[in-house]
């Protein structure tokens, strides 16, 4: 039996993207409008389609991954659920009652104090008022906000409004939970709170509907999975063939925005392990190759390929400098390829930057940007898939294998050799 | 899609009823006012949330519940019943003045909470869903205290200035009922236009202070010739309310009735369809506020 079910829904934002217009631009479109029906002709529909005749059904019980790139619609799609928005044609059917896992915290009352917010975010969301009650105190402490939690919320770091958000909604009780992937909040240890909490409704039988780029805990969490591209449903079914489709996707294409000046052109970007695929492994080898168009002969190119996170400095620098120098390149069709035997990153999505540059002048043959992206899909074997660490921000995403020793060194006989895991707890003091 | 695990179907989430969401511009009256109930505490939090957030950081805090119409009282008093020599129709015209302007400012604040009411919770639109309506309703719920405390004001002073206290005092909840439901009737459309222009924003505070020379406040309806007084009702929707309040509080008489009636039912127009507005617009709320 289904618990949430899209049929052939579309939705339309009106100016491209949620914002608000003035009287003026209205009236003019309401003009635009009324000429095209006198010219007997139907006026183009403005603004972009975000979902396009979505159809999905979400098993009761079942927990659905929506994956896909930016501006995929996945956020719109949980929006819809938790009806936020409304659709702009077909409809959206929803058994129980829908609880969302999003952060309210910017919505929190600055003006009034922790304790008065967890009351009226509790009834908005939906707990009613002796729930609130009896759960007050475990929301308080699930947030961590106890030694403040009746000073005003203005006076909270951005941190703690977003727990108090949070906390709240994590103690919904919905038949339908709803989770964006803003659970990447708050500090390491808050976030491994979420995701328990995420993973205790699933094991309780709860409909779950997740929205995450974040691959590895998506196939932790979720067996099916849905991936939406531009609005679309491309494929959908058994999470494993799902992330395959967009892995595939993912890593074997190009972003083309050519910038004035550019004397190279790139055509294709396939990152891909030795043996052809796209499934790359922590610690595996990696394999770029960079199709490009080079405009006229030119005689002390550097080729630079970086990885990034997204923050703001790249991972890892990949640059011709520090190895074969300047090459030259003859006009026409090239393909350059660059293998990194052992890649240090966990699972996960990275960019792929790309720029080209005169050996002996401050020219740019090709300007650094963005051309596409890598995913490493399998962690190290020796770490559990553990979700926190794929959700986490607060840890890095590079890996390193390491082995790590206690020594006593205070006279006393030293314990049993070898390598060992350290336990803070029980070893110190 | 089906999950193989045989142990989910143990445990199967309750079912409680199946909710259709698609972007209907129809009203279904029965379907809104349905939801609004279900979400009842929620108005209760909006409620006493605008309330507290009213006079949580103003130092005066409550009393400038009081100190409003006294302010507009002395304003009055010296130009209109002073200067232009207005009659107060048997009482002193500090009693009249005082007797219509303490409802006034319900409709001068109802309004303009109510009205920014939906940019204000904008925040918690675009992120949860509740009716919409609830902070439109809340925040007129939340001035309505004001009146209270203002009537409560007129009854403590009133023998001092004149005013003739009786039986007709137990009128007041029957004029503060349709007083209020005027009020509802024209924020809530206008707090859905105000999502989408927020030209309503600087257009509101001038219609209100034109609406105080468009409504008996500083002068009585008397005033107003005889023939064109069914159309001065109807056209505002406060007359019969405004004028109720004056004669139950000020002058010991019941309201007039018709009047009243008018402007009921020229209330109940704008409610209807200004919540047709409302329903129409509100699809799309989350996507432009």
């Amino acid at each position: 039996m289904w618990a949430v079910r899209f049929e052939d829904v579309s939705k339309r934002f009106r100016h491209g993207g949620p914002r608000y217009s003035s009287l003026r631009q209205d009236l003019a479109d309401v003009h635009r409008r009324v000429t095209a029906r006198l010219r007997r002709r139907r006026a183009e529909p403005q603004g972009t389609l975000a979902l396009d005749q979505v159809s999905f059904e979400v098993e009761a019980g079942d927990s659905v991954a929506l994956i896909g790139a930016n501006g995929a619609g996945k956020s719109t799609a949980l929006r819809l659920v938790s009806r936020i928005t409304t659709p702009t044609r077909g409809r959206v059917r929803v058994r129980g009652r829908v609880g969302a896992l999003i952060e309210v915290g910017s919505g929190v009352h600055p003006e009034l104090s922790g304790r008065e917010n967890v009351w009226l975010y509790g009834s908005i969301l939906g707990i009613p008022r002796r729930e609130i009650a009896s759960r007050f105190d475990e929301i308080v402490s699930f947030a961590d906000l106890e030694p403040v939690i009746d000073t005003q919320v203005k006076y909270y770091s951005s941190g703690m409004q977003l727990r108090l958000g949070f906390a709240i909604a994590a103690h919904l009780e919905p038949d339908v939970f709803v989770v964006d992937e803003a659970l990447a909040v708050g500090d390491a240890s808050f976030q491994a709170k979420c995701v328990e909490r995420m993973t205790s409704m699933v094991t309780s039988g709860r409909t779950l509907i997740f929205v995450s780029h974040s691959l590895p805990i998506v196939q932790e969490l979720c067996p099916t999975a849905v991936l939406l591209d531009r609005g679309r449903v491309a494929a959908a079914g058994p999470t494993a063939g799902v992330v395959a489709e967009y892995v595939d996707r993912l890593a074997d294409s190009v972003r083309r925005e050519p910038s004035p000046g550019d004397l190279l052109e790139i055509s294709r970007l396939n990152a891909r392990s030795p043996a052809g695929d796209h499934r790359l492994k922590t610690n595996g080898t990696l394999v770029l190759e960079v199709d490009l168009t080079a405009a006229q002969d030119l005689d002390d190119v550097l080729f630079g390929v970086a990885l990034s996170d997204g923050r703001l400095s790249n991972l890892i620098e990949l640059n011709t400098r520090f190895t074969v120098g300047a090459t030259p390149i003859r006009r026409g069709r090239h393909r350059l390829v660059c293998e990194v035997p052992s890649l240090p990153l966990l699972p996960g999505t990275y960019e792929v930057w790309f720029a080209a540059s005169s050996a002996r002048k401050a020219v740019h043959f090709l300007h650094p940007r963005v051309i596409g992206t890598v995913v490493v899909t399998t962690g190290p074997p020796e770490r559990r898939l553990a979700a926190h660490y794929a959700t986490s921000t607060a840890f890095g995403p590079v890996y390193v294998p390491f082995e790590m020793a206690l020594e006593q060194h205070d006279g006393a006989p030293a314990a049993a050799g070898g390598p060992m895991t350290v336990d803070a707890h029980e070893q110190s003091g | 899609m089906t999950r193989a695990d045989a142990d989910v179907a143990s445990a199967p989430p309750s079912v409680r009823s199946e909710l259709v969401i698609e972007g209907t511009h129809r009203v279904r009256a029965g379907r809104s006012l349905a939801d609004l109930w279900h979400y009842r505490e929620v108005l209760r939090s909006f409620t006493s949330r605008t309330i507290r957030l009213k006079y949580k950081q103003a130092l005066l805090g409550v009393s400038w519940a009081v100190l409003q119409p006294l302010a507009f009282l002395a304003l009055f008093v010296i130009f209109f019943g002073r200067l232009a020599g207005v009659s107060g129709g048997g009482v002193p015209y500090a009693a009249f003045a005082l007797s219509a302007l303490v409802p006034w400012q319900f409709v001068a604040n109802g309004l303009s909470f109510g009205t920014n009411a939906l940019v204000q919770d904008a925040a918690l639109i675009r992120k949860v869903y509740f009716p919409r309506e609830l902070p439109v309703l809340g925040a007129v719920a939340a001035t309505l205290v004001d009146l209270l405390i203002g009537v409560a004001v007129f009854l403590a002073v009133g023998p001092f200035i004149g005013a003739h206290l009786g039986v007709a005092l137990l009128y007041i909840p029957l004029v503060t009922v349709t007083l209020t439901i005027s009020v509802t009737a024209l924020c809530i459309p206008l707090a859905a236009l105000n999502v989408y222009y927020r030209d309503f924003r600087y257009a509101l505070p001038l219609l209100i202070q034109l609406g105080l020379f468009a409504s008996p406040v500083a002068y009585p309806v008397s005033s107003i010739p005889e023939q064109w007084r069914t159309l001065y009702a109807l056209l505002n929707p406060f007359v019969g309310s405004l004028e109720g309040f004056r004669r139950v509080l000020a002058l010991d008489q019941a309201p007039d009735w018709g009047l009243l009636g008018l402007s009921l039912v020229s209330a109940l127009v704008v409610l209807v369809v200004g919540y047709r507005v409302f329903k129409g617009l509100e699809p799309e709320f989350s996507d432009v506020i």
